[in-house]
């Protein structure tokens, strides 16, 4: 769809104007419904040249967008108009894509139903009752719930672009730690930020990575090439690992089928399916969460209320005011985690908890390493169930929230590419398949995502 | 005896800052250079200056420390109002480099003293205390124009026993940083936290010291500080306290049981690399001439003694170069040197300035000038001496100077001769003393007729002339 009305928009056969008044319309009446964006601009920056050339393009709201609020979903950075775009953005629209909104998310991406969400909560769009996932829900409803050509800029740190794809129906691609520039990403965990695209289906997914991948003079970190991901390769004598801790009793019996019969319809294209085992992954949970909580308690001292974001009275010394601002302004999962965070890297902690997440992190990585040894890809359930009702959700511990992240956050903490794929469905609602593959092969996973008998 | 250790800070002399590409420079206009990310702003991330590393390197070269070929940052986590993003990215785990010794004179005897490390980080922003001190100001303000600086840290084991030994440490310290071009006194800045203990109590810590003067008054305050509540019994606390230059006393900020938690983590915006042997050859055969090196070439080539040599090399860098421009084409190597340390010198001492804090380091010619004008006979010594704080405060050239003082020589023998006879004429006394054997008596004939000349004669001519007259 994105494909054509590129086409179209290129011979100039849709009029901008009326295209972008439809646009405007849709986005604000679905929004009251299904609070899918925190802030759309006022004016669209419409341009129809480019690789993107006149494409609605939604932004997950902790990627900075300059003119337009960014607030990572967060109150303490309410009123916050950054005066800078990040690369991504930048690059998007040097290729023509229009930004039409920053979408709804956990406050900084702390969360795994957008339940987190200091400016309402997405909902899914299939079953508003039910949690439309995290953290980048905002952007999984647009994909799935938009009815014109468009594709989202989203965001993963332990899960939150498979995570909504999953829950929703869509597809969204986590690539390679350091293939995307993070420059103008408000941090969470910046060894595990990684900023992916989501959309209706594979190619629409490549023809985002296509034009924000590569290298970037402002993020030391990436060091990606940039190339074109829309010519998918074929799937015949590729080797396809499952990995047998994927489909634990965790994991629901309907995901686990749906998720079977999409691995024997490679198989049925001709790849190979090989059992492998990834034996440090009951580690990964704790030692993601102490990682990601660790750093994320440092990127959000800077918020203290001195030079952007909330504001209040000054009063009493900085340590009393910043404390005010920082007890008004966080919610309480960002809390929870500064706490946490900033608990497991002090003295005596820090051997214990930080350092020691750090070497397992070390082996996390060696055991997919050696999965790909002999595999393309691997394939498992993204979600281990479907997505849960908010009246569910509400009754979960925190540690039991957490949990839900037991599939996605080996391959987050890997650093390797990883993508949803929309394989079936149980009770109405969507299964994900998940794929991943070594650093740097995203178009190995492509290649499966984008076989066309699949994308039926 | 009392034990003092020191961290020096040094801003190192980068054309931009350590993390992101705003100007490594003092503006008198506060956050101009400001970007992103030394202003801390949401989605911003820092990239390594690499002309800060090898700056860094050079440090670690001239104190002899083992250097670490991996760069690796971290953060270190604490709340303050001048720091843009409530942590800085430091060197932890593994710093630039470690144990290192750099090697003092001091009373003619050499001191070893010992480094802990030398590793790189960013300057947090400069804060103003507005309407008082830090501990009485109404409100503060916040310039972000140093946000970001780099500064390399150098950290010494408490070797030091007397303020005098911290002194000449300072002093060779801040030379041979400008020598090898990491530091530049006109812009960059110094700042250093002094440890000080006494037998029988704790270590306090004096936070941010400026300048050799306040370093030295600050220690000789806290040891004398010190050794008094330990004579009486009394216990010296664990703290962190600041100097006052103006009263020239040492008040506590915080007690150290209040010490923070840093919670260092590895800094993840920031990939380590390591540098590799060819880097290291290059950066070695890149190292300007060492002072020991300039002092002994000093001695060999012009001729001069250990003490002026060293009094070229090490009182001030821009001296050396200006020295050894000027030696090219004037050949009178020790007078050049003699005028150098004994006239310029002694007055730029007597109004408390730096050489380079003058014009003098663009006036070579000028000053060749100077000295070539006492030896073709038009101005002479004693005059010479006179004129010096003038040529060096002004701008004007040697000759115009001269003129415009009406210090030109007198030429005129016989006009001179008039005056000597005159002289001699009024001070009967003198002249009866000298013709019974007082020869000393003469000198303050010549002391006179020089006073009633402006100096514009010269001493030699004039003494032969008096002795002539008398007899």
């Amino acid at each position: 769809m994105v494909k054509q009305h590129l086409q179209k928009m290129g011979k100039g056969l849709v009029k901008p104007e009326t295209f972008f008044k439809k646009v405007r319309k849709e986005i604000v009446q679905k929004n009251k419904r299904l609070n899918i964006f925190i802030s759309i601009p006022k004016k669209f920056d419409v341009k129809t040249k480019g690789k993107l050339g006149g494409l609605p393009v939604s932004v997950k709201d902790c990627v900075c967008t300059k003119g337009l609020q960014s607030t990572a979903g967060s109150k303490i950075l309410e009123g916050y108009v950054p005066p800078f775009d990040a690369t991504v953005v930048k690059r998007i629209k040097k290729e023509g894509g229009v930004i039409i909104g920053k979408t709804a998310q956990d406050e900084f991406g702390f969360g795994t139903f957008s339940t987190n969400c200091a400016y309402g909560t997405p909902k899914n769009p299939i079953d508003p009752s039910r949690s439309a996932g995290g953290s980048s829900g905002g952007s999984a409803v647009a994909v799935a719930s938009l009815s014109f050509p468009h594709i989202s800029i989203a965001e993963s740190t332990g899960g939150s672009i498979s995570c909504p794809a999953s829950f929703c129906g869509v597809y969204g691609i986590t690539p390679t730690y350091g293939l995307v520039s993070r420059y103008g990403l408000i941090d969470y965990s910046n060894s595990l930020d990684k900023i992916g695209v989501m959309g209706k289906n594979a190619w629409d997914c490549a023809l985002g990575l296509s034009v924000i991948a590569g290298k970037d003079g402002l993020d030391q970190t990436c060091v990606g090439e940039t190339k074109n991901y829309t010519t998918f390769k074929r799937v015949k004598d590729k080797v396809v690992g499952v990995p047998k801790e994927y489909f634990s009793s965790a994991v629901s019996e309907s995901v686990q089928k749906n998720v079977w019969d999409a691995i024997k319809f490679f198989e049925s294209e001709g790849a190979t399916i090989k059992k492998v085992s990834l034996p440090n992954t009951h580690l990964a949970l704790p030692a993601y969460y102490i990682i990601a909580m660790t750093e994320s308690s440092t990127n959000l001292a800077k918020l203290c209320g001195m030079r952007y974001g909330l504001s209040l009275p000054i009063e009493g010394s900085f340590n009393e005011y910043f404390s005010k601002v920082r007890t008004k302004g966080f919610g309480e999962e960002a809390k929870r985690r500064i706490l946490l965070g900033t608990y497991m890297r002090m003295k005596g902690y820090r051997n214990k908890y930080y350092l020691k997440a750090m070497k397992i992190r070390t082996l996390v990585i060696n055991d997919f390493k050696k999965a790909f040894k002999t595999c393309d890809v691997l394939a498992a359930p993204t979600m281990p169930f479907i997505a849960p009702k908010f009246s569910e959700i509400r009754k979960l511990t925190p540690t039991q929230v957490y949990a839900a992240d037991v599939l996605t956050v080996a391959p987050n903490l890997a650093g390797i590419p990883m993508m949803n794929v929309p394989c079936g469905t149980h009770k109405g609602m969507p299964i994900g398949l998940h794929l991943m593959a070594d650093h740097f092969q995203e178009e190995k996973i492509l290649g499966f995502a984008g076989v066309k008998a699949w994308r039926r | 005896m009392a034990k003092i250790g020191l961290e020096v800070h040094v801003q190192l002399n980068t054309a931009t800052k350590l993390f992101c590409g705003c100007r490594n420079e003092p503006n008198p206009k506060p956050n101009v250079n400001v970007c992103p990310t030394c202003l801390g702003l949401p989605g911003s991330k820092p990239r390594i200056n690499e002309k800060a590393i090898e700056l860094g390197y050079r440090i670690a070269f001239i104190t002899n420390s083992k250097i670490s070929h991996k760069m690796f940052f971290s953060r270190k986590s604490y709340f303050y109002p001048d720091m843009s993003k409530n942590f800085q990215i430091t060197q932890y785990e593994i710093p630039l480099a470690i144990g290192g010794y750099f090697d003092v004179e001091v009373k003619g005897k050499r001191k070893r003293v010992r480094l802990i490390r030398v590793h790189l980080e960013e300057d947090p922003a400069r804060l103003v205390h507005v309407g008082g001190g830090i501990t009485t100001a109404k409100y503060v303000l916040a310039d972000y124009n140093r946000s970001g600086v780099p500064l390399c840290e150098i950290v010494t084991e408490p070797d030091f026993k007397t303020a005098e030994e911290v002194v000449a440490f300072m002093k060779k310290l801040l030379s041979y940083l400008q020598h090898i071009q990491v530091f530049d006194v006109k812009k960059g800045k110094w700042r250093a936290d002094v440890n000080v203990s006494v037998p029988g109590g704790n270590r306090s810590e004096i936070k941010n010291v400026g300048s050799i003067k306040d370093m030295e008054k600050s220690i000789r305050f806290e040891i004398m500080r010190q050794t008094h509540l330990v004579k009486f019994g009394k216990k010296v606390d664990m703290e962190t306290r600041t100097f006052d230059s103006e009263t020239g006393k040492t008040y506590t900020l915080r007690s150290k049981e209040e010490e923070i938690d840093y919670g260092y983590i590895f800094e993840p915006d920031l990939t380590s690399f390591e540098m590799s042997k060819d880097y290291f050859k290059k950066l070695d055969d890149s190292l300007p001439e060492l002072p020991e090196e300039i002092e002994k070439r000093f001695r060999k080539d012009y001729g001069l003694n250990h003490e002026q040599a060293s009094i070229l090399t090490y009182a001030d860098p821009a001296l050396a170069g200006f020295f050894e421009k000027c030696a090219k084409t004037y050949n009178d190597h020790k007078k050049l040197a003699n005028w150098l340390i004994v006239e310029v010198l002694g007055f730029l001492n007597s109004v408390n300035k730096e050489f380079y804090e003058t014009s003098m380091p663009l006036r070579k010619k000028q000053f060749i000038k100077f000295l070539e004008l006492m030896d073709s006979g038009k101005m002479t010594g004693r005059i010479g001496k006179e004129l010096i704080g003038k040529f060096i405060a002004s701008e004007d050239n040697p000759e115009k100077l001269l003129e415009k003082e009406g210090f030109s020589v007198i030429k005129d023998e016989l006009k001179v001769r008039r005056i000597v006879k005159e002289t001699v004429s009024e001070f009967p006394k003198a002249v009866s003393d000298y013709k019974s054997g007082k020869e000393k008596a003469v000198h303050f004939i010549v002391g006179a007729v020089l006073k009633k000349t402006r100096l514009q004669v010269d001493p030699e001519t004039v003494k032969k002339m008096v002795v002539e007259e008398i007899d």
